[in-house]
């Protein structure tokens, strides 16, 4: 790591020597691993974000997003019929990003604007989960605005959402995650919890000046399913029927052995 | 130790798995119950998504079942005729359930009828349980065996009026094919649904319904049981993708050890006390799945992935 650092350092130290010296800030980031395997002793994994800022000025803020692969969810609201809680009113949410996590060097409302962050869709209040079913869109004072035709309860469906993932550390932001190091170094830790889903993962690292993002920069990470996972789980999902012929075989044949085996004795 | 399964995608304790299938095995190798209804609503607990336990113990039927239909099959303690009968109604039940279960799942409903399912038979089949066992161990202590001649003779039922009439030479018996078919069929949705071998349902209804000798009951009961809980995971791995073989395997290694430890203890104990213990315990697991339908939950959202496996 402390190579890649040292790399790191050295690829930057080129653009201070050019002509502009002070404007234009740039940030690289790489992971201490770029893929994550799940295999079967799988109990959550913690990796190093770590990179370096060129022309950083003191009052600058880091933020670190990362964005796991997304799906569509449908959130259903429980209600009370004859006694009993009844799953009800649904709301799909389309490319719900099934991990999501925030670290920055101060609280991200000192770091940068409200429509900075909202644009970038940069901490929970800001990620954009939106339900496109359940929106129109219409002209207001003359300026085109979405409407939730479930009026406020959107907003309930909304925190759930984020509710139900930070409970299993699926989403998680928090305020001193990014540690600034000597010249422009900096690392923080990625917590991936035991529910990690598979997919294509994205680490955006912004600079945020004066309350707007500077500059950025992206590293990808992958989590996949590794060694007897990985072949049991793309067996089960490809060859259903086999796999169904397998499992059954299987359970024969340890019943009969088993039945065999004490018998005997 | 942490394992990783495949297919329920969490990560559980594999002494735990493994203690289950020992402890649920040793309890019906000693009851000679399948086990199934404990072990699905015990998985649940655990956080296995209930999809995923549904289709696995369905699975593990097919390991614990097995044995015994294969020494009933060598003793020829069966009715093979019955039997497929019972299998073609059983059959048919199961894909139904499969895609009754699809359907729920599609609804985001799955859940509350596998716990609505599993609260009516469990306090059907505990209560009824706990009190025969109750009187049994009354009676014995009063010591009086009052045993009074069951009237051999039958009265003419709506049963005997069906058409289809057949003979069944092995249960002595001159009767419409359409009940076995129709109580296979029930069975099968329920073990699609519930995660069950159904045998608590089967056997009571062989005796009292189609009034077989109980010297046959128990074997077809397993006969049906083993080909329909095969069907199950079959139909489940093809259409759902709900089998997890290794919590499967690792429930079937538990469950049949404990099932031949079971067999032997239950020959050393005394029956009813240990019905009464298994009464009970059945109807802790009913409130349960009970109380948290009617309890006010944690979190009033549920959030249900759309592209059930798609990644």
């Amino acid at each position: 790591m402390i190579t890649a650092l040292a790399a790191a350092i050295l690829l930057q130290g080129q653009p201070a020597l050019d002509i502009e010296p002070q404007s234009t800030p740039r940030v690289v980031a790489a992971l201490s691993q770029e893929v994550v395997e799940i295999r079967s002793d799988f109990a959550g994994a913690e990796i190093i974000l770590f990179g370096a800022v060129t022309n950083m000025q003191a009052e600058d803020d880091l933020v670190i997003v990362v964005r796991g692969p997304e799906a569509d969810l449908r959130v259903m609201r429980k209600e009370r019929t004859f006694g009993i809680w009844i799953n009800r009113a649904p709301v799909r949410f389309e490319d719900v990003p099934s991990y999501y996590s925030v670290a920055s060097t101060r609280p991200l409302s000192d770091v940068g604007g409200f429509s900075a962050l909202r644009r970038e869709g940069i901490g929970l209040q800001h990620l954009r989960l939106s339900a496109p079913e359940s929106e129109r869109t219409e002209i207001r004072l003359g300026v085109e605005v979405t409407v939730s035709e479930i009026g406020e309860d959107i907003i309930e469906y909304r925190d759930a959402i984020s509710r139900n993932r930070r409970r299993d550390a699926l989403f998680a932001e928090t305020t001193t995650g990014v540690q600034m190091l000597e010249g422009g170094l900096f690392r923080a830790n990625v917590a991936l919890p035991p529910a990690t889903p598979v997919g294509d993962y994205e680490a955006d690292v912004y600079l945020f000046r004066n309350g707007n993002a500077v500059a950025a920069g992206t590293v990808t990470l992958e989590v996949r399913k590794a060694g007897l996972e990985r072949v049991i789980y793309n067996f089960a999902h490809t060859h259903g029927w086999l796999y169904g012929l397998v499992a059954v075989a299987l359970a024969l044949l340890f019943g009969w052995g088993a039945a065999a085996i004490f018998s005997r004795r | 130790m942490q394992i990783y399964l495949p297919i329920a995608e969490i990560s559980v304790n594999i002494f735990l798995l493994l203690g289950l299938g020992l402890g649920i095995g040793f309890l019906s190798g000693m009851f000679g119950v399948g086990g199934g209804f404990l072990m699905t609503p015990l998985l649940i607990f655990i956080g296995i998504p209930p999809a995923v336990a549904v289709s696995t113990e369905a699975n593990q039927i097919v390991a614990s079942s097995s044995s015994g239909a294969l020494a009933h099959w060598r003793r020829k303690t069966l009715d093979i005729k019955m039997g497929l009968l019972l299998l073609v109604g059983g059959a048919s039940g199961s894909i139904a359930g499969v895609q009754l279960f699809s359907f729920l799942r599609s609804l985001g409903q799955i859940d509350l009828i596998i716990s609505l399912c599993y609260v009516g038979f469990l306090g059907i089949i505990g209560g009824l349980m706990f009190i025969e066992s109750v009187g049994a161990v009354l009676r014995r202590n009063r010591a009086r065996h009052a045993s009074q001649p069951v009237s051999k003779r039958r009265k003419r039922r709506l049963i005997d009026r069906l058409p289809f009439k057949t003979r069944f030479p092995a249960s002595g018996l001159y009767l419409s094919v359409i009940p076995p078919i129709i109580i296979g069929f029930f069975v099968g949705t329920l073990a699609a649904i519930m995660g069950v071998g159904g045998g608590f349902i089967m056997v009571p209804a062989m005796i009292y319904i189609l009034r077989m000798p109980t010297s046959v009951v128990v074997g077809t009961s397993l006969f049906q049981i083993l080909f329909v809980t095969a069907l199950t995971t079959f139909l489940q791995s093809a259409q759902n993708q709900t089998v997890d073989i290794v919590l499967a395997l690792l429930l079937i290694v538990g469950g049949v050890i404990g099932a031949q430890f079971g067999a032997r203890a239950g020959r050393h104990v005394k029956a009813e006390e240990l019905r009464i213990a298994l009464a009970l315990m059945v109807l802790a697991v009913c409130t349960k799945l009970g109380w948290d339908l009617v309890a006010t939950p944690a979190d009033l959202f549920a959030i249900l992935p759309l592209r059930e496996g798609g990644h």
